[in-house]
């Protein structure tokens, strides 16, 4: 008896013209309060994550690096309390995506060595962006020279990848003139 | 009474399970998720990684709207179907950044998109709103693992023709002397994998029709 008064109560319920809006926000608070609980376990792994690989990028670069600090989004590289180097992140569009390369420069603004971290190019054409074949090139340039062979510079384009060669070397080049001013300015 | 319903649930469970890896494979069958599926199986390692993703978002959101499916109204079906299944990838997408990086990064823009995958939603509309739980957890393994043999029959081809080796788990097995000097670059390349989704599915397509005769 009582059973059956509540199977009426529920039908009731359901057949209120509010109860759909009802029903789908408990489903959304449900779901948020669940993301929250979830987004605050594992947030600290991932911070970790991000910086252990930027570290171990930073170290390979700088073999002599004792520690950095991050400031104006450069990572200034640390040896005795004194700043040796400088790094910082360039984003550029590719074909696939954005492309993130990890860029290492000396005290005197020439590169020391880019590392591509992320990129979303084509496997087996843009993608080559990632060997040392292409990034090696890199090394001792001064800003002025980061530019494509075709585009007058001193980077030679992977062939049939473009697109993604202009990216990196264009990205590097725009950040570190701007990374040079920001580092003059403030005297890091 | 209970014995025959409970015999009866088991062998159901394990039919629906089957149903899902051959009769109604999403891939060669429905062919439903192609985007992912085109997209990611250019190597083992991710069709095993995306393999996984959706069996887990499959399985939760089919568990979890089978439960819910009589308190459901019929009007924001598709809504309440969508924030389930958006929480499972969610939760997925954290978990793998936190404890596979490498997997996280290779799966890329695919993970947060087994949101829109139409196999799970699909599921979640035809099978796992009219069915009890427990069905439905055997639809949601059945589905899912029909999906990742699907992946890694094709990543498999694209892989070993495309570089002429095969890594899994970063681990190289083998590599095919000439072919891995001068691979067949396109089988890694969008056009490959329409190429071998689709001399798959006329290979199983004459399966079935051989079988019928």
């Amino acid at each position: 008896m009582i059973r059956e008064k509540n199977k009426n109560s529920g039908i009731k319920i359901m057949q209120n013209k509010f109860y759909p809006v009802v029903f789908l926000t408990i489903i959304v608070l449900v779901a948020v309060v669940l993301l929250m609980y979830v987004s605050n376990i594992t947030r600290v792994k991932i911070l970790e994550q991000r910086e252990a690989k930027i570290l171990n990028q930073l170290k390979n670069i700088f073999p002599d690096m004792e520690k950095y600090e991050l400031k104006d989004d450069i990572y200034i590289i640390l040896k005795d309390g004194k700043s040796i180097s400088y790094a910082f992140i360039a984003k550029g569009k590719g074909y696939g995506g954005e492309i993130q390369t990890l860029v290492g420069i000396d005290k005197d603004f020439a590169l020391k060595e880019i590392v591509v971290l992320s990129n979303s190019e084509t496997p087996g054409l843009g993608s080559k962006i990632t060997l040392s074949s292409f990034t090696d090139q890199f090394k001792g340039l001064k800003s002025n020279e980061v530019v494509l062979n075709k585009d007058g510079g001193r980077v030679d384009a992977i062939s049939g990848a473009t697109i993604s060669s202009r990216a990196v070397t264009d990205s590097v080049r725009e950040e570190l003139n701007d990374k040079i001013e920001i580092i003059k300015n403030n005297g890091y | 009474m209970m014995e025959i319903e409970e015999k009866f649930t088991a062998k159901r469970f394990w039919k629906e399970i089957a149903k899902g890896i051959v009769l109604t494979n999403p891939v060669f069958v429905l062919v439903l998720g192609l985007c992912p599926t085109l997209a990611v199986t250019t190597s083992v390692d991710n069709a095993l990684g995306m393999g996984a993703g959706v069996i887990f978002v499959l399985l939760g959101s089919n568990i979890i709207i089978s439960l819910i499916r009589k308190i459901t109204p019929n009007m924001v079906r598709i809504p309440v179907f969508i924030v389930v299944i958006a929480a499972f990838v969610t939760i997925l997408s954290l978990l793998f950044e936190a404890y596979i990086p490498p997997l996280y990064e290779s799966l890329g823009i695919y993970l947060p998109l087994i949101v829109v995958n139409c196999i799970i939603l699909g599921r979640a509309e035809v099978f796992a709103s009219k069915n009890p739980v427990l069905l439905s957890m055997a639809d949601g393994i059945g589905v899912g693992l029909g999906f990742t043999v699907s992946l890694i029959i094709i990543s498999f081809l694209r892989e070993v023709l495309g570089t002429g080796s095969l890594q899994i788990f970063g681990k190289k097995l083998f590599a095919i002397p000439v072919l891995s000097q001068s691979p067949l670059t396109i089988f890694i390349m969008p056009p490959g994998a329409f190429i071998v989704i689709a001399l798959l599915m006329a290979l199983f397509k004459l399966l079935g029709v051989l079988k019928n005769e």
